[in-house]
């Protein structure tokens, strides 16, 4: 049983619109004659600026739909969502990613989008690629905003006083662990700033190392990652740590699992690099003065590739939206229109269709310039993008975190807290 | 006898507005999560029945839930005593005549005002972060500051010293305790030559333990409740190492965050209990503590 009984909500709804249409009958003006769409996001102050004026101009061109926007930053995003959901009232656009979007379709928020396409919805321009990650079960339920791999970001200025050069000391698409704690190092003695953001707790360079040691996060729903993997990714961190070349494991600590660009070292000047996705490339540098430079992750000697390159974020249509066709012709022009992509540049990842891609190279920025060098880059070597993730997969990310901090902090030995990492994250996976 | 119900039905039209609110925004949401705490509910889809299942898992398996148990029991344990003794102490200066006291009152009060608010907790932040004001200070005595934050065995501290400074509705009520103490007393004490320890023990305890008594049990409660400082700290998860997992932080943590709003309610539940048990407690104590002017003993 739901207590938001839909037939209840349709009759007092009806009861309004019957007062309307006398109303209307009247004579009187109708107050809400636009068909109305409510996009939502998750962002940062230069992804809500440039949103909220990509949907200033489909408004402009669509006289008779009217976008609403609305943003949170990432933490309380799903938060909002969850109530929005509890009470029957989703935005009709909303923005996943890929990994918790999973979760929305296999329980039916998030709604198949076939029966649009070719009609209000235009999907014929969109990478195959991009369109097959948002496909499950032979159905496309997500359309692509712009593909996107990890990406380590570093302040060119203190690189620079530190005698790092790209070419001669530096490769950065063939770095290893051993290159960071070396790198790191040279820069604290050169510029007395932290060479580098310690990742002991972050699991996106976990889940890279995972690749790059030629094991698999999750195989037929199991948790696969064996117990030297973990330990020896902690070692290799301790390692850059007690080469004095990252800031102090406490400052990590405080910091676990704190998502927000604007709290990484980079950002904040305790560091010169920090480890983001390379879409927020361009978030980062609006927040910061000292140009960006972009490699990629960290690697073993062996070079296996450990980072993929995905979906960057989708946008996707909710079962709770009224109007799908004005919502699936809001989703067309925000990865079609090139006036409105213009605006959106890359700030979401290269986007995945040709024709805007095309038209966005001539006027990108410094930074995007950056951030399409770096996709040139990395081409040959990523992974495979992997089957996605089952539910609790979000709550094992979050487990990581958590119990990292106690690797940089002390208490347990990291071999004990990875047994009970891997402990927790079965039964993470068998109790959703 | 018609009159009276008269007279009473009269009283009730009058209550309806706040009986409606309280049937359908109180006690339907309450009953409905006393449902949900015998289901799995992902709040997507409906919620399926699944008996004591919640239960058992919370006492047999969920080491967090121990966690959250112990980190709130300790919070209790702390911050209620000496948020209660030092609200007493500033009563009793304020008590005194001093000038102004008015403004003095008002200011103490302040902290209590902006209580649960978000932004005490963020200027909590700043101010005990590794580069924080209070580290400053320290840095001036050649002290260098722990990561109070950051540091496990700081930080649920930092948690207690925010709640003791917000001691002004206590202090408020123990003021207006003190104010009823018969001045007479004291006089008589003081002719006596009884000390002011002796004073305070003897005469000020003992009378105003109906007064300590009821505000043991708000601030007990409003401890137990205790939720915005933890989360906005924490960064809502209970950071570092679980060590400001509070009950409520964990019960958010698991409602919102992963989506398990059965099992959440059933954590809401036990938490009415835990509540209920130790109120019942202080309420069998009082017998051998309180005792009220009123009564014969």
């Amino acid at each position: 049983m739901s207590f938001y009984n839909r037939r209840k909500f349709l009759t007092t709804t009806a009861g309004a619109a019957g007062a309307l249409a006398v109303a209307n009958a009247l004579g009187m003006p109708a107050f809400a004659q636009d068909r109305r769409i409510r996009h939502f996001w998750w962002g940062n102050p230069e992804r809500d600026k440039r949103t909220l004026a990509v949907i200033d101009i489909f408004n402009g061109k669509n006289p008779g739909i009217v976008v609403e926007g609305e943003t949170l930053g990432f933490a309380d995003y799903f938060t909002k969502l969850t109530t929005q959901i509890a009470g029957g009232n989703m935005p009709d656009v909303i923005q996943m990613g890929y990994g918790v979007m999973f979760e929305y379709i296999n329980n039916g928020a998030i709604v198949p989008l076939d029966d649009y396409v070719g009609k209000s919805l235009d999907v014929s321009k969109i990478d195959q690629s991009a369109l097959d990650a948002g496909t499950v079960g032979g159905k496309l339920y997500a359309v692509s905003i712009g593909a996107n791999s990890h990406v380590t970001m570093y302040n060119k200025r203190l690189y620079e006083a530190a005698g790092i050069k790209v070419g001669e000391n530096f490769d950065p698409f063939g770095w290893t662990y051993d290159d960071l704690a070396r790198i790191g190092k040279a820069i604290k003695d050169a510029t007395g700033v932290a060479g580098t953001d310690d990742n002991t707790a972050d699991y996106q360079n976990f889940s890279d190392f995972v690749g790059q040691k030629g094991a698999v996060m999750y195989t037929d729903g199991e948790y696969t990652v064996p117990q030297e993997v973990v330990e020896e990714y902690w070692a290799t961190w301790k390692g850059i740590r007690d080469a004095g070349a990252t800031v102090a494991a406490e400052e990590t600590a405080a910091l676990a699992g704190v998502a927000e660009l604007a709290q990484t070292g980079l950002v904040t000047g305790k560091s010169a690099t920090s480890f983001a996705w390379s879409n927020q490339l361009v978030g980062t540098q609006a927040l910061m003065q000292d140009p960006i430079g972009a490699a990629m992750y960290p690697n073993t000697p062996a070079m296996l590739p450990g980072s993929i390159v995905q979906p960057s974020q989708f946008v996707c249509l909710t079962r709770d939206s009224k109007d799908a066709e004005a919502a699936t012709t809001y989703m067309t022009a925000f990865v079609n229109d090139l006036d409105m992509t213009k605006v959106l540049g890359l700030e979401r990842g290269i986007p995945s269709n040709p024709d805007v891609r095309a038209a966005l190279e001539p006027q990108l920025t410094d930074i995007e310039k950056v951030s399409v060098a770096f996709f040139d880059g990395i081409q040959g070597k990523t992974a495979v993008l992997p089957p996605p993730p089952p539910s609790g997969a979000n709550e094992v990310e979050q487990t990581f975190e958590r119990l990292a901090v106690e690797v940089l902090i002390g208490g347990r030995s990291p071999s004990e807290v990875a047994a009970d990492f891997l402990q927790q994250a079965k039964d993470i996976i068998g109790r959703a | 006898m018609t009159k009276f119900i008269r007279k009473n039905l009269a009283g009730y039209a009058f209550l309806t507005p706040w009986l409606i609110g309280f049937l359908l925004l109180a006690i339907g949401p309450i009953l409905a999560s006393l449902y949900l705490s015998f289901t799995k509910y992902n709040v997507i889809n409906p919620p399926r029945w699944i008996g004591l299942d919640n239960y058992t898992y919370m006492f047999g398996r969920d080491a967090r839930f121990r966690k959250a148990l112990q980190v709130t029991f300790t919070f209790v344990a702390f911050a209620v005593p000496a948020k209660l003794i030092f609200a007493l102490g500033v009563a009793m200066v304020l008590d005194k005549g001093i000038r102004a006291i008015g403004l003095y009152r008002a200011l103490f009060y302040l902290p209590s005002i902006l209580g649960g608010s978000i932004a005490v907790a963020i200027l909590w932040r700043q101010l005990f972060n590794a580069d924080g004001v209070i580290n400053s200070l320290l840095e001036l005595v050649g002290i260098n500051g722990p990561y109070w934050l950051a540091d496990p065995n700081y930080s649920l501290w930092t948690l207690v010293v925010l709640a003791v400074w917000q001691f002004g509705s206590p202090m408020l009520i123990f003021l207006a305790g003190l104010r009823a103490i018969p001045q007479e007393l004291y006089e008589a004490a003081e002719i006596d030559a009884a000390s002011k320890v002796k004073q305070f023990f003897a005469i000020t305890v003992p009378l105003l333990a109906p007064v300590i008594f009821f505000n043991l049990v708000l601030q007990m409660i409003e401890a137990f409740k205790s939720f915005s400082g933890a989360f906005i700290i924490s960064g809502g998860s209970g950071a570092p190492l679980d060590s400001l997992l509070f009950y409520t932080v964990y019960l958010f943590n698991e409602a919102f965050s992963f989506l398990r709003m059965g099992y959440a309610s059933a954590l809401a539940w036990v938490l009415l209990l835990i509540i209920a048990l130790f109120t019942a407690i202080a309420f069998w104590s009082s017998k051998y503590w309180v005792h009220y002017e009123s009564e014969r003993g």
